[in-house]
């Protein structure tokens, strides 16, 4: 054990050294006139012909194209007090992109580097920038990710709320302080369990260097500001950089291959309260969701890009736990949630979509509510008014206006969530069979099921077909192990084995004739 | 030294099998489904067979070392050795497919169905074999025009269509992990490159329900432009794709 530390440390120190050595390049200077062809070409639509985030698609994009006119960028590696950034890093954010957000990596569509140089010359231009900062925040001596380390940076993250105070507790970013832009614009602080979204990365370095230089821009500040009654110092923010690199939620991330919900058989009642520790035993799947921008009304900006899913079935019914963060518990007419949401129009709710029959082909329902011969069941829970609590629905569709409500308790749906720190925990529970078997899903094991779902943000003004979704996957009522595989495996096995014997035993006789 | 024909034989089933895992699964990072895998294999096991079942002499040679095996009394270790790997592994065969699969089925899906001959939208009847976008004579008639009018198309690409094809039109917009089928990837030699300007209007403007069946209508989220876009701005968008990715699209002329 104490080797492979060893070894580890000298590994990761070998590479920082290497990383750090190499510091603020001396770029060769650009050439602004190539950059300008090349940025009127790609960059011009989001961020504008004079560079102000202007472009025709500017105002639709969360987060909104930088204007460069300020020279200001969020992702920077020059220390806290230098405004501007250093080349490498305008680089880097060409060629890598920014996850997240809509810049994509351009290094596979501009190969010469010198292309990505003169974008730089000429990005620099917009706010006459000339020379760069040269100067990095100081690494000092890293500090590897440890037990310690990370212990150590879960106390200064929360040491007088030093940054739970806007990450939240969970650091899933639903801290209580309502956060603006530079330009007023509402922003919401990163949640740290979703390390996809990050703009840089979540490597330790890249989140040392946020804690160290800030976002500029935004109300994220230096840790390494000696003015600032929360500075760290260097050792510190390792610490802290290694306890939010641990926040990934690594069960909970989008993977591809995974497209199905395997509802595991148990004897006895299924699960129905979310806190319930059977849960901890299920298969977890995640999906991606996104805007519906597909059908009128259209959503372009929308808080929640995951939804994860898991399920047991028993003899009589089906539980399934849907688990998604969000940073508002959107309870309409709540004095609470005012702290920190705007506005609160409508409350969080959440869909589950099933074909009305199980396709005996591969033609689904139309993955949006189904179409006009293919009606889809959708099961629904709504988070409650400050005047009425939690609640569930059932409808069926063909088609996002044909929506027609029926009576959820004679269908039999229940539903009970849990919200804490950042994330909806809601079970819904239904028998596998109801009465009306023409106009539900009746649910078989060992069927692949198309299963779809859809969320609402309440607080972000989603309501009807304004909301996230997912496309069609599948659900899968797991059979219970059976023996019959054994056995056949073991009588084809007995059948060659005879036969080769036979041969060989005729084969032998041949031979003595 | 010559290599045994029954090694040959085994030699090429085994080199074509690696070939597939590692051109699907390693080089392109698309994991080969297994049920699609195992249909090709068996066309490359029944076409193995053949070649070296061609006549009776190659026959001769590829059954000798078998019956030698079983019938050789020399060979008795070999034998047994035999006689216990085989019936093992089709009993290990038969209990992989037996077992029950939890793996998501397999959909096939036409990725370039064959277009209608006319499509009915904006109120009008298009016939799409003979069907032109208005703007694209102004490529020569008058260059400046048509700058304008790409540029146009670009402003209609950047505030609808990059969210699932992609600021660089490679199908990996913001949104493109969540959809199944994946957006379109326009950079691909294989898309518009060899399509007409006519077949990209009616899948625009149709969009995912206006597939056929084989193309699998319920699953795509290609929304139907005709309730967004006016016709002007679809071919507009359209001459904005060509230009941006240097295609050109098929015409009748050319062929």
């Amino acid at each position: 054990m104490m080797t492979f530390k060893f070894i580890h440390g000298l590994v990761f120190l070998a590479l920082m050294a290497g990383v750090f050595a190499s510091g603020p390049s001396v770029a060769a200077p650009g050439d602004v006139e190539n950059g300008e062809k090349i940025y009127m070409k790609r960059c011009v639509w989001c961020h504008g012909e004079e560079g102000e985030g202007d472009g025709p698609a500017g105002d639709l994009l969360v987060p909104p194209p930088r204007d460069f006119t300020s020279g200001l960028y969020k992702i920077k590696t020059s220390p806290f007090d230098e405004d501007f950034p250093n080349d490498d890093d305008i680089f880097r954010m060409i060629s890598d992109g920014m996850p997240g957000t809509d810049m994509p990596a351009w290094k596979d569509i501009l190969k010469n580097e010198q292309d990505r140089w003169d974008l730089v010359a000429y990005l620099k231009a917009f706010a006459e920038l000339e020379e760069e900062p040269g100067t990095m925040v100081d690494y000092g001596a890293p500090v590897a990710t440890s037990v310690e380390s990370i212990a150590k940076g879960q106390k200064l993250f929360h040491d007088g709320e030093r940054c739970s105070e806007c990450h939240g507790q969970d650091g899933k970013g639903d801290g209580i302080k309502k956060l603006k832009g530079d330009n007023g614009e509402r922003t919401w602080p990163r949640n740290l369990t979703k390390p996809w979204t990050f703009r840089a990365s979540n490597d330790t370095k890249d989140i040392f260097t946020r804690i160290s230089t800030g976002i500029p821009g935004t109300q994220m500040p230096s840790f390494a500001n000696p003015k600032s009654k929360t500075m760290l110092s260097v050792e510190e923010r390792w610490h802290v950089a290694n306890y939010v690199n641990s926040l990934a939620k690594t069960d909970k991330t989008v993977r591809a291959v995974n497209t199905v919900v395997k509802a595991n058989r148990i004897e006895g009642d299924v699960p129905s309260d979310p806190d319930d520790p059977a849960w901890d035993t299920a298969e977890l799947t995640t999906f991606m969701m996104v805007p519906q921008i597909f059908e009128k009304e259209r959503v372009f900006t929308y808080t929640n890009d995951t939804i994860t899913v898991s399920a047991f079935y028993n003899d009589k019914e089906i539980a399934m736990l849907l688990e998604w963060d969000d940073r508002t518990r959107s309870i309409p007419g709540d004095p609470n949630i005012d702290k920190i949401a705007d506005k609160v129009p409508y409350e969080d709710r959440v869909s589950v979509q099933l074909p009305v029959t199980i396709p005996e082909g591969t033609q689904k329902p139309y993955f949006i509510n189904g179409d006009t011969e293919n009606p889809v069941n959708l099961l629904s829970w709504r988070s409650g008014t400050a005047t009425s609590p939690e609640s569930v629905s059932v409808a069926n569709a063909t088609g996002s206006e044909n929506i027609e409500e029926r009576d959820a308790a004679n269908f039999g749906l229940m539903a009970k969530s849990a919200y804490k720190d950042g994330t909806w925990r809601v079970v819904m529970k239904r028998p596998l069979s109801t009465e009306n078997a023409q106009g539900d899903l009746q649910l078989v094991e060992g069927r692949f099921i198309p299963i779809a779902f859809a969320n609402w943000d309440g607080s972000n003004s989603e309501s009807g077909t304004k909301h996230s979704r997912t496309t069609w996957y599948w659900l899968l009522l797991k059979p219970a192990n059976s023996a019959k595989p054994y056995i056949l495996a073991l009588i084809v096995a007995g059948i060659i084995f005879g036969g080769l014997l036979w041969w060989a035993k005729a084969a032998r006789r041949n031979g003595e004739v | 030294m010559k290599i045994p024909r029954l090694l040959q034989a085994i030699l090429v089933l085994a080199g074509v099998y690696g070939g597939f895992v590692l051109v699907f699964d390693v080089i392109l990072e698309q994991v080969i489904p297994s049920s699609l895998l195992n249909m090709y294999m068996f066309f490359v096991v029944a076409g193995t067979y053949m070649v070296f079942t061609f006549n009776e002499e190659s026959t001769e040679e590829i059954v000798a070392p078998i019956k030698a095996l079983v019938e050789d009394p020399s060979k008795k270790m070999m034998r047994n050795v035999v006689f216990l790997v085989v019936p093992l592994f089709f009993g290990w065969f038969t209990f992989q497919q037996m077992k029950p699969s939890f793996e998501a089925p397999l959909e096939l899906r036409t990725i370039h169905p064959a277009p209608p001959s006319a499509v009915k939208v904006y109120g009008k009847r298009y016939n799409l074999l003979t069907l032109e976008n208005p703007f694209r004579k102004f490529e020569k008639e008058d260059p400046e025009k048509f700058a304008e009018l790409v540029r146009q198309g670009g402003a209609v690409y950047i505030k609808n269509c990059q969210y699932c094809h992609g600021d660089k039109l490679d199908g990996k917009g913001p949104y493109a992990q969540g959809l199944n089928p994946v957006p379109l990837n326009f950079q691909d030699i294989g898309t518009i490159a060899q399509l007409q300007e006519a077949y990209l209007f009616w899948r625009i403007t149709t969009g995912g329900p206006g597939l056929p069946k084989e193309a699998t209508p319920w699953l795509s989220a290609m929304p139907v432009w005709e309730n967004f876009l006016s016709e002007d701005e679809v071919w507009k968008v359209i001459l904005f794709l060509y230009d941006y990715t240097g295609y050109s699209p098929r015409s009748w002329e050319h062929e």
